[in-house]
């Protein structure tokens, strides 16, 4: 397929608005495979105005006399709006963008023809989290001062290396050093999508863990698994002579028998000695997604109709799904850190609501998920190598006009969750409010290639690694990093548990009012913030050169 | 029965110390405190349930140590905050903790001891919290007299009229100051110093005076220093039903015109809703007629008056304290309407800002008395327009000239020292202020020299009665009774401590007005003062964050300190404020492409 064939019209003129704030821009409008191009011609400052076409979600025409007007509504949550000089003009881009923005073919999106400057293929591709995860655990086992049968209790195991036992878990997982490779295989025949209990977390403090796994195929039959439950027990074995387990799912109890009528189910008591289980509902899939498109509809509302914008907001339920998922990763780490219990998390699939949880818990609880480098391990290790469906889940954002089928805004309820416990403990986080719209940005739509595709397997499939950059090298550029890290970070040894009472948790206005008339643009404070912090460091150069600048 | 019974015993010395002292607070002199009470007594905590403890009651505070080994539990109640005291259960009671005294405070909390029913023990502690929460109604001084702590600096001097009129350019050869009130004679609840047109004579001002609601005529707020336009705040003209006029108020309104000669309208924001407006003709007030007032227009602001805001925050205490409405939070929060009047305030002062800043023309502003709406739109505005007043000292400037000498009624609306805990005229406008303030602070985080805790702690000094600053109605009732002669400022406490509150991010910017948006969507209720009480909302480890702000705070002064002589050392004409590096937009290129 040849990109030409769906671009209807080289060019037009065209004024582009770009809401309150932004002047608008007039040039000459053009759309080309991947990008839309505005260039307002060679006396205008900036000479190119440019969007990824990627990261359009819906997009409307209207056509009145000889012009027509194109509103293109963002993923990122951007509305703009472009007013074309002639009617068959207006139609032809219309149909341009509409036709390249849903291209669903992985390979000729734009990250495999993205090669910026200054980077180099292949880099940043070299974290390989199991492994360096592992190494990690590995070492604190060794050195914790716990009794013996705690140390290395754990091993790497590559049984999935062909994707064969698990579609969506990468090649290398960690698992109970006392389960071979055999015993794996047959639990995760008994998992759905095979996503049998691996460690998501090693607490050294108390030695307990975090697992995740997707839910036991039961069934009708309420059928048993002698290598799954073995697998569990290993873990309680290994943790601690009489150690306890908590199974936290995040469906209803009800949800989880009638998941039996499907083949699925839950782990019967009598089969799981030692573990104990909590159901915690988080909403996930269309809820969720419908959740946020309602709040969307209620920030873009013109100002006229908002008095009421308190019990709108309460109606959307975000901050309620906030709350949920904050307070069952909570609960989570209570688990490890007070009861010096292991936990599992799973719901269904497990590749949701399972991941929001257990990432959660551990920003919670590892100081080292808190910096940035370990952030980015964090989402690299539990969303994108866990198998959380990104391509899938974020097809779309808020405002597309077709039916939600897998679209879910799991990932960012994640970040809100982050955004929320960076508020409250603003010191405690390495990185500020720019890495999350950052990752909230590129989640949806980027020239990077670190979000494309469902697993670990698919992008194999595609040469994801060798083919685009990653978008890690592209954050961790010194010239990025001013905006993305917080300037007040100091090293926080201890959990950090928040507050989930609805008074504590706000609106992330950051993000969902991003492009509504901010008072200060957030940027600016943040400027000013780094500024005090920093510009101590470099001995007053940075005054004199300042201060010399404006003049002629 | 003898009040003095536990003065100081020996054994309560320890104690006593920390006792009278805030914490970290200098020492004060101890001889104006006296222990009035010392028992044990079961304080019904709404978070933890009942807690035995000790209580101490002076004769300025309330003062309860938990006795339980498990309970760090301290409270610590200046009995100014009291608001009403009530005996709960009779000798019949029978159940648990039934037999006590529930005291209301002003500051979003109440408290509730169980006593024993033997031994007149909560008789005494009635009668003494009585007569000491509201020594108004038992003949006794208020607390502020009798206080004699010492402070480094005196907070009196803060204030000087004449001093601000001078930084504000006055007077100049359209305005002058006037003595014309010196002894109270023109307006009682006026201060003694005013700044008014240059062409209006002292008989004129009479006659004004005549018309205009207790005499508060149309007085200079705040002048723009570049454009000359003017903030003037008054009260209501007495109108009256028969729609009377008077021709010195509409020639002295077109005087205060005539100061910017390229100006055609003078803008007059009445802060009452319209039909409020009307109906006040019915008891003599009413507002400016187009008819009569050729020259000007009116807009009305729609702000409400004060019972209506008596009763929204009561609604707001209703799901705050002691449990929080979870449920519906945020619909519950709404049905309060606290927040909509929070934005009506704002937008109220963002339109009179906007008038001056922009140089369309001078404004007038009236509710119905000028002490109320008035004060929050005037103070609020000159806080969006002059950063002056955006620092420490000058925000204690504006509440000292804009609120305190001004006549906000501060003892009608908080009731220092007196019992009549369902008074009409009570209101918490002052608090509705602050909140404002904290908003912008919020929007602006880099715009404020104070931190949040400067805003705490002056509301927590509204109700203690510990300082004279907030007592009595007006400038002429603090004369008489010699207020700043025998009673200590607060602004001596803060300003001899002053690092505590300051904000680490302050950036000083001469001459940026300030916008806050004034939609629901960017006010927030603020937690950290009204459900400060809930150890729920309290989020674990503040040492940290408090010392990492201290420690910015010291980098920054040093910062400033080496541009200072960076920019003394390199050239003259580089220390104009634009080219500092602290302006955001050199550092701030635009970037236009998306990747």
């Amino acid at each position: 397929m040849e990109f030409s064939e769906l671009i209807r019209t080289g060019q037009a003129q065209a004024e582009l608005l770009r809401g309150p704030e932004m002047p608008p821009l007039r040039g000459t409008l053009c759309v080309t495979g991947h990008h839309l191009l505005l260039s307002p011609g060679p006396q205008a400052t900036p000479d190119l105005w440019l969007l990824l076409l990627r990261s359009v979600d819906s997009i409307e025409k209207r056509v009145a006399g000889d012009a027509g007007t194109i509103t293109l509504r963002c993923k990122d949550l951007r509305v703009l709006q472009l007013d074309i000089e002639g009617v068959e003009a207006t139609l032809d881009i219309a149909r341009s963008i509409e036709a390249l923005s849903s291209l669903e073919s992985v390979i000729t999106s734009f990250p495999f023809f993205y090669r910026p400057k200054g980077l180099r293929l292949g880099e940043a591709w070299h974290f390989h989290p199991p492994e360096r995860y592992y190494k990690r655990i590995a070492r604190e086992t060794w050195s914790s001062p716990l009794p013996v049968p705690q140390t290395r209790a754990w091993r790497l195991s590559e049984a999935n290396e062909d994707f064969s036992l698990c579609p969506s878990y990468p090649r290398a997982v960690i698992v109970p050093r006392a389960v071979d490779d055999d015993a794996l295989a047959r639990s995760a025949r008994f998992r759905q999508g095979g996503r049998f209990p691996v460690l998501s977390y090693y607490h050294a403090p108390r030695g307990t863990v975090l697992l995740r796994s997707s839910q036991p195929l039961t069934g009708r039959q309420k059928l048993r698994c002698a290598e799954d439950e073995e697998l569990l027990r290993a873990v309680l074995a290994e943790a601690r002579p009489g150690a306890r387990g908590f199974i936290v799912d995040t469906r209803s109890a009800q949800a989880a028998k009638q998941a039996r009528m499907t083949g699925g189910g839950t782990e019967a008591k009598a089969a799981y000695p030692g573990w104990k289980r909590l159901h915690r509902p988080l909403e996930r899939g269309r809820p969720l997604q419908e959740s946020f498109v309602r709040l969307m509809e209620a920030c873009g509302d013109p100002e006229q109709s908002m008095d009421r914008w308190l019990s709108r907001l309460d109606g959307c339920r975000w901050l309620s799904h906030v709350k949920e998922a904050l307070s069952t990763a909570c609960l989570a780490a209570q688990g490890m850190e007070w009861e010096g219990a292991c936990i599992l998390v799973h719901g269904a699939e497990g590749t949701d609501s399972t991941l929001l949880v257990t990432s959660l818990a551990q920003l919670i609880l590892d100081p080292l998920s808190r910096t940035m480098a370990g952030f980015q391990e964090l989402i690299e290790r539990e969303w994108i190598q866990a198998g959380h469906p990104f391509q899938l889940r974020c097809a779309h954002s808020a405002f597309s006009h077709t039916r939600p089928k897998h679209e879910a805004p799991i990932f960012l309820l994640f970040l809100d969750c982050v955004w929320q416990l960076g508020r409250q403990f603003p010191l405690s986080l390495e990185f500020g409010e720019g890495m999350l719209l950052a990752l909230f940005d590129h989640s949806y739509a980027s020239p990077f290639g670190t979000f494309l595709c469902n697993s670990e397997k698919e992008r194999c499939l595609c040469e994801v690694r060798t083919r685009t950059h990653s978008l890690w090298s592209g954050l961790n550029q010194p010239k990025e990093q001013r905006k993305l890290r917080n300037p007040l970070y100091v090293p926080n040894p201890l959990a950090i548990w928040p507050s989930v009472e609805p008074q504590s948790l706000r609106l992330w206005q950051g993000l969902f009012l991003r492009w509504t008339h901010p008072p200060e643009p957030s940027e600016v404070a943040w400027e000013k913030v780094w500024q005090i912090a920093t510009d101590q460091k470099t001995e007053g150069s940075q005054p004199t050169d300042s201060a010399s600048e404006p003049q002629p | 029965m003898s009040l003095l019974r536990g003065l100081l015993g020996m054994e309560l010395i320890g104690i006593s110390v920390r006792l009278f002292l805030d914490f970290q607070e200098k020492p004060a002199s101890l001889g104006t405190f006296f222990i009035l009470i010392d028992k044990e007594v079961i304080y019904i905590c709404p978070f933890n349930g009942p807690i035995k403890g000790r209580v101490y009651i002076t004769n300025y505070r309330l003062y309860l140590r938990s006795l339980e080994t498990d309970s760090a539990l301290i409270l610590d109640v200046p009995l100014g905050v009291i608001s009403r005291i009530e005996k709960m259960g009779g000798a019949t009671s029978r159940g648990e903790n039934s037999y006590g005294l529930d005291i209301t405070c002003k500051d979003m909390r109440n408290l509730r001891f169980a006593l024993k029913q033997e031994g007149h023990s909560r008789r005494d502690m009635f009668e003494i919290l009585t007569r000491y929460a509201f020594p108004l109604a038992h003949s006794l001084p208020i607390f502020a007299f009798l206080n004699e702590e010492k402070f480094d600096v005196d907070g009196w001097m803060v204030y000087n009229p004449v001093e601000e009129y001078r930084r504000q350019g006055l007077p100049n050869h359209h305005w002058r100051i006037t003595f014309i009130n010196k002894c109270y004679e023109l307006c009682d609840t006026y201060p003694a110093l005013l700044v008014v047109p240059y062409r209006a004579s002292d008989d004129d001002l009479r006659r004004v005076a005549a018309f205009r609601s207790r005499n508060r005529i149309p007085v200079l707020s705040w002048i723009h220093p570049e454009n000359k336009t003017v903030i003037m705040r008054c009260s209501q003209p007495l109108v009256g039903m028969s729609g009377k006029r008077n021709k010195d108020d509409e020639k002295y309104l077109d005087v205060i015109r005539e100061t910017n000669r390229q100006i055609n309208k003078l803008t007059i924001y009445d802060a009452r809703p319209n039909v409020n407006a009307v109906a006040n003709k019915a008891t003599g007030g009413g507002y400016e007629s187009d008819d009569a007032y050729h020259n000007a227009e009116l807009f009305f602001l729609d702000i409400h008056n004060i019972h209506v805001m008596r009763e929204s925050l009561k609604k707001v205490k209703d799901i705050v304290y002691p449990n929080v409405e979870e449920s519906h939070w945020l619909s519950s929060l709404e049905s309060t309407h606290w927040l909509e009047h929070i934005k009506l305030v704002l937008t109220g002062a963002i339109q009179v800002a906007d008038r001056v800043s922009s140089g369309k023309s001078s404004v007038v502003v009236h509710c119905s008395d000028g002490w109320d709406r008035t004060a929050q739109l005037t103070s609020l505005a000159m806080l969006m327009l002059d950063s002056y007043y955006r620092s420490i000292e000058g925000f204690e400037i504006l509440v000292q000239k804009e609120w305190i000498s001004f006549g906000h009624k501060f003892a009608s609306r908080i009731g220092h020292g007196d019992k009549n805990h369902a008074d009409a005229d009570r209101s918490p406008i002052f608090l509705q202020f602050v909140d404002c303030v904290w908003q912008m602070s919020k929007q602006f985080p880099t715009a404020f020299e104070f931190n949040e805790r400067f805003l705490i702690i002056i509301l927590d000094h509204l109700y203690s009665c510990r300082f004279g600053t907030f007592l009595y109605n007006c400038e002429s009732a603090r004369e008489k009774q010699k207020v700043t002669e025998r009673t200590v400022s607060l602004w001596s406490l803060i300003n001899s401590n002053k690092d505590k509150f300051k904000n680490p991010f302050y950036t000083k910017e001469i001459n940026r007005v300030l916008y806050p948006v004034a939609s629901m969507r960017h006010l927030e209720l603020w937690v950290n003062y009204y459900i400060r009480w809930n150890p729920r909302i309290k989020q674990q480890q503040p040492n940290p964050v408090e010392q990492r702000y201290m420690e910015l705070l010291a980098l920054r002064d040093e910062y400033i300190k080496r541009l200072e002589e960076l920019q003394l050392a390199n050239s003259p004409k580089l220390s104009d404020p634009s080219t500092s590096p602290s302006s955001p937009s050199q550092m701030m290129p635009h970037v236009q492409t998306h990747f």
